[in-house]
């Protein structure tokens, strides 16, 4: 009874890492948990990994002809993302040209926005859909830019009751 | 219960093919290059260079061709820029000729603007998803295919190596025995001091 469950649980596993386009370089891991009340602001952070051997651009690279790292959100039209903040790139180089450096993220790495309900927005679970671009490189090859979808959820808390004196 | 489970089995397995299928449809190189190159056929195409002139490979006819893919955001592929211009210029005379083919997101003129920058001396092309089709499509960048004077190639190099690697495979596609008369088709001999 088990067995069959887990033999197409596996086979679904392996059929999403194969369906994946190009070298697994950049995942996303998680995002913390948002809860908001309506007119205030909280914060989300996004984490994300890059695969071993890989690194990419930081959201500032040095050189202006590569492709920065950039975080697009899409939100319900009552939820608004601003102040997306990016880590500071580590400044490393690179066997392909060991005398420049380069601006770039390896391993893991944290995206932060703030998150604001609007005043008039019902409470409930609302999910937040976008995308992480970046274009990622080894030691000795680099890959054409890419677009990974991520998602978190903003729980909108009920209004609380202004109090009268 | 049993059958439950059988359905849900069949549900991901429909799934499965669903998430595979893209791959092999939507992806698929139209071509029938192989990803083992050598000694096939070097693909014949028409791009137009950055000065909006239209380039075929099979203007090169009678050459050894060094067909280099790369992209301006590529840092590798600017490494061995300078080396290809070397190249181009030490084996002219002997019938070598560098083709660069930009695979890239940037404006045309963004590409021509790097590559005078780059003081690049070879035809520089602005290639295209077909263009990478027709070579396998081009997973990374740099990537290197060198081909012989009769259109064969002789190698294929995915990302970067060696300046000395990338004239022992130029010289090896020059000496590669064609069925073309080329009346300049001296053997080359590589100066090993400068290959270094």
């Amino acid at each position: 009874m088990r067995k069959p469950a887990l033999i197409v649980f596996l086979l679904l596993m392996a059929a999403v890492a194969f369906a994946q386009d190009g070298p697994p370089s950049v995942s996303f891991q998680s995002a913390t948990p948002v809860v908001v009340a309506p007119g205030r602001t909280s914060q989300v952070t996004m984490v994300f990994k890059v695969g071993d051997g890989f690194h990419i651009n930081s959201n500032k690279p040095l050189d202006e002809l590569l492709v920065p790292t950039e975080v697009k959100l899409s939100p319900p039209t009552e939820i608004m993302i601003s102040r997306i903040n990016y880590p500071a790139g580590q400044k490393l180089s690179f066997p392909f040209s060991p005398d420049t450096q380069l601006s770039v993220y390896s391993g893991e790495f944290k995206v932060t926005a703030a998150v604001r309900a609007a005043q008039n927005m019902p409470a409930g679970t609302f999910r937040v859909h976008g995308d992480l671009k970046f274009q990622a490189c080894t030691d000795r090859q680099c890959f054409p830019p890419k677009k990974i979808p991520m998602q978190f959820d903003v729980k909108v808390e009920k209004a609380k009751r202004s109090r009268r004196g | 219960m049993k059958r439950n489970t059988w359905i849900l089995g069949l549900l991901a397995i429909v799934v499965a093919i669903m998430l595979v299928a893209p791959r092999f449809v939507k992806h698929r190189p139209k071509t029938s290059f192989s990803v083992d190159a050598k000694g096939q056929a070097a693909p014949e195409f028409v791009l137009k260079d950055i000065n909006g002139q239209q380039v075929k490979l099979s203007d090169f006819r009678g050459k050894a061709v060094v067909l280099n893919f790369w992209a301006t955001w590529c840092p590798p592929c600017k490494t061995e820029i300078p080396w290809f211009e070397d190249l181009a210029e030490k084996y002219k005379d002997q019938g070598l000729q560098v083709v660069g083919v930009a695979l890239d997101d940037a404006s045309d003129e963004d590409i021509a603007k790097f590559a005078r920058e780059m003081k690049m001396n070879y035809p520089v092309l602005l290639g295209k998803e077909e263009t990478s089709d027709l070579y396998g499509g081009v997973q990374m960048l740099p990537t290197t295919f060198y081909i012989d004077r009769n259109g064969k190639i002789t190698d294929h190099v995915l990302g970067l190596v060696s300046r000395k690697e990338i004239e022992e495979n130029a010289v090896k596609a020059l000496n590669t025995k064609t069925e073309v008369p080329a009346s300049e088709a001296r053997a080359p001999k590589l100066e090993k001091e400068k290959a270094r």
